[in-house]
């Protein structure tokens, strides 16, 4: 089975803050313990008291990790569709193929009106948005063939020109020419993980996501619903991963097991508290249990994230 | 510290200033796509005692003809932000400055994101604050044209004024002609107060704007008398804001070629030079000069009369000035160009360097110098090796780090 922990960086009321030093031990404690990836959430509907924003500091866990995948939440809202292509295609060359980007089709109730929007957005409009917005980053990601850098230093190629495409991307929201300015990823492109799906998004997530993330409450049913949209998108269903997410404290590992057997999900999301030192209980109980019973594995199987989650290619060109 | 000593700078860009340098043959060619050699030139930096690092950018291709993008190294890079994340977790003491437009960011976005930035680090961040005149940009960005000079200047005054009270924690609430934001910001100040404001705008507009706001103005002067009279007018226009000379530190830049030898430091930068293909160095004074059909002109002749144009007023005179002066073909202000793009130019041993360096610092036309060796590593580790000891054997550069922040290394006040 696949997987995550999840970790709300934003503390709880009165409590402090996590320090970079305490993150990092985290995320290398899951790496150690096999764990296919962190998932690190941005600015939620409460405010934030992190003394980080979630993208810069994935770059920094990435220089001190080696293994685990890392993918943090960035905002449709609060960023350019270019700019954020650039910053995960960029997060994805410093940890050598290891990022993901954990993209949401919900709103944030706050966010319209620090972002030069007061009179807001309609839930529509955003989700429409969001789509566009993922569509138009997926193609940017995909920009640059595989094969594209020559280093051809005598004869002053450094890449071949026909390798490297436009997107001309022109839609309702945005038009965006390309290309990015940033290499293709070591795995083809950053993976795209999906959380907070509403009824209506679940067309869109089984189409593009490359993992999706859902509550443990009606899991069966979101499971098989979304591998049966993914199949009529025309893919492979185990080329889209489904993660339940689970609180830490109230879980044993039999209904784990249960859920995994019955085809509730491809793996779990550990939710983590802000209490980071519940982790313990997941690495000292849960995991070597899980192992025991040839349920979850003890290392990591390639360098890549897509390797952990047995993803294929990101996709051609 | 009882003498004023120089602040220097180490401007990365690809895998050198010199639009050659990938094919030198001790260029490091894989830069774009390599993290550890990053970090090992933010090691070199720090080791050197330098004060900052500082990452261009665009959010596009630097050059719209793509046979000319794909023989140069500039079309594929690390986003800046995301590299200097990176480089915070992997050093110490130096300070981290990237570029970031604002025509294409939001002021709440961009201040969360050098906030964090900043406490990553420790209170070692800047940003430097630019318009974007490059239309191949605006193309990314729904835009079908550029934005008149002017009212991209109006922009950047808001955008500017908005991230600096975010970060100071000033009142929250703006609600003005581009940008409104409710909320202050989510993320608690770092140990520096506030990221540093970076500028490097030269036109009228550019430096009544840093006059305005900028801990840093980075200039492009070819000349002493250049140099100076930038130096000059820009302090000068501080007091309207009631900031004192102090307050701003001006930091042309400069690309040196260094060597035991002056001819040796001559035939490096020649050998260097007979790598730039003609119809690159032409491609790249175009786009200096915002004009796409220089290549229409004889090579060997001079420079047509040009207009003005909306994208780098400064530069464009510069430019042209530069060639009138000195009587150039295009080939040859071209390839010129190309060797450090308007900047100053120094060859020579580790002493004429120095020299240089010294007579504009202590001739009142710069606090420090924004370095930008013409290929990486190696030109760096040759100034770090040779040229950083001969400015501390004179007493113009630390020998070690006094503070902490990149407002310590700088002599910046705390912000309040």
């Amino acid at each position: 089975m696949h997987l995550a922990v999840s970790l709300n960086i934003a503390s709880a009321p009165g409590q402090a803050s996590l320090a970079f030093a305490e993150i990092a031990s985290l995320v290398r404690k899951a790496e150690a313990a096999g764990v296919d990836m962190v998932v690190i959430s941005d600015a939620g509907d409460e405010r934030s008291s992190s003394p980080f924003e979630a993208t810069t500091l994935l770059a920094a866990l990435a220089t001190v990790t080696e293994r685990i995948g890392l993918v943090a939440g960035a905002s449709t809202l609060a960023h350019q569709p270019y700019n954020l292509a650039r910053r995960f295609a960029s997060l994805d060359i410093i940890s050598h193929g290891r990022t993901g980007w954990n993209a949401t089709l919900a709103q944030n109730p706050r966010e319209a009106a620090n972002f030069s929007r007061p009179e807001g957005l309609s839930d529509d409009d955003f989700r429409r948005r969001a789509q566009e917005f993922i569509g138009i980053v997926q193609g940017l990601w995909r920009g640059w063939d595989a094969d594209a850098l020559l280093f051809d230093r005598a004869a002053g190629r450094f890449h071949d020109p026909e390798k490297m495409h436009l997107l001309d991307h022109k839609g309702q929201f945005f038009s965006v020419r390309g290309p990015l300015n940033v290499a293709r990823s070591p795995q083809d492109t950053p993976v795209l993980v999906m959380s907070g799906l509403a009824e209506a998004d679940l067309d869109f997530g089984a189409k593009v996501a490359d993992a999706v993330l859902i509550e443990a409450e009606g899991a069966k049913t979101a499971y098989d619903d979304l591998k049966r949209r993914a199949v009529a998108a025309g893919r492979e269903p185990e080329t889209m991963k489904v993660l339940m997410t689970v609180g830490v404290n109230e879980l044993t590992v039999g209904e784990l097991e249960g859920w995994f057997n019955t085809k509730s999900c491809d793996g779990f999301n550990f939710a983590l508290p802000a209490d980071l030192s519940v982790f313990d209980h997941v690495d000292n109980r849960v995991l070597p249990e899980l192992r025991r019973r040839g349920l979850a594995r003890s290392a990591h199987y390639g360098p890549t994230l897509r390797g952990h989650l047995g993803l294929g290619a990101g996709g051609e060109k | 510290m009882s003498a004023r000593q120089m602040k220097l700078g180490l401007f990365l860009w690809a895998t050198g200033h010199h639009i050659a340098a990938w094919r030198h043959p001790d260029a490091h060619v894989t830069a774009g796509i390599d993290i550890d050699h990053y970090i090992r030139l933010a090691r070199t930096a720090e080791a050197a005692k330098f004060d900052m690092i500082f990452c261009e950018d665009a959010a596009g291709l630097r050059e719209a003809n793509v046979q000319i993008a794909s023989q140069t190294s500039r079309s594929i890079g690390f986003e800046p932000i995301s590299l200097l994340s990176a480089l915070a977790a992997q050093t110490e003491r130096i300070g981290l400055v990237s570029t970031a437009s604002t025509s294409y960011n939001e002021p709440y976005g961009l201040a969360r994101m050098f906030a964090s930035l900043d406490n990553l680090s420790g209170g070692r961040a800047g940003w430097n604050l630019v318009t974007s005149a490059s239309p191949i940009e605006a193309a990314n960005f729904g835009s079908t044209g550029l934005r008149p000079h002017a009212d991209r200047y109006e922009r950047a005054r808001e955008f500017a004024t908005v991230v600096t009270s975010l970060w100071r924690r000033k009142a929250a609430g703006h609600d003005g002609q581009s940008f409104s934001v409710r909320d202050p910001l989510d993320i608690p100040r770092s140990p520096q107060g506030a990221p540093v404001m970076v500028q490097a705008g030269a036109s009228d507009d550019g430096k009544d704007l840093a006059a305005r706001t900028a801990d840093v103005v980075f200039s492009a002067a070819q000349t002493f008398e250049e140099a100076k009279a930038f130096y000059d007018d820009l302090k000068s226009r501080l007091a309207a804001y009631c900031r004192q000379p102090d307050d701003v530190k001006i930091m042309p830049g400069v690309a040196p070629i260094v060597a035991a030898t002056k001819a040796e430091a001559q035939a490096k930068y020649d050998a260097l030079q007979e790598l730039i293909p003609d119809d690159v160095g032409v491609a790249l004074l175009s786009s200096y000069l915002s004009i796409s059909d220089l290549w229409r002109y004889p090579i060997d002749g001079p420079l047509p009369e040009l207009p003005e144009s909306q994208g780098m007023k400064s530069r464009q005179a510069l430019v042209i000035e530069q060639a009138r002066r000195d009587g150039l073909s295009i080939r040859e202000l071209a390839r010129y160009f190309a060797g450090a793009r308007g900047h100053w130019r120094v060859v020579g041993t580790a002493e004429q360097i120095a020299d240089a360096l010294q007579e504009r610092f202590e001739g009142g036309a710069a606090d420090g110098f924004n370095v930008m060796p013409s290929w990486f590593p190696g030109e760096l580790d040759a100034f770090a090796r040779l040229v950083v000891p001969e400015l501390q054997r004179r007493g113009l550069f630390r020998k070690d780090y006094e503070g902490r922040t990149l407002r310590d290394h700088l002599g910046l006040k705390r912000p309040v």
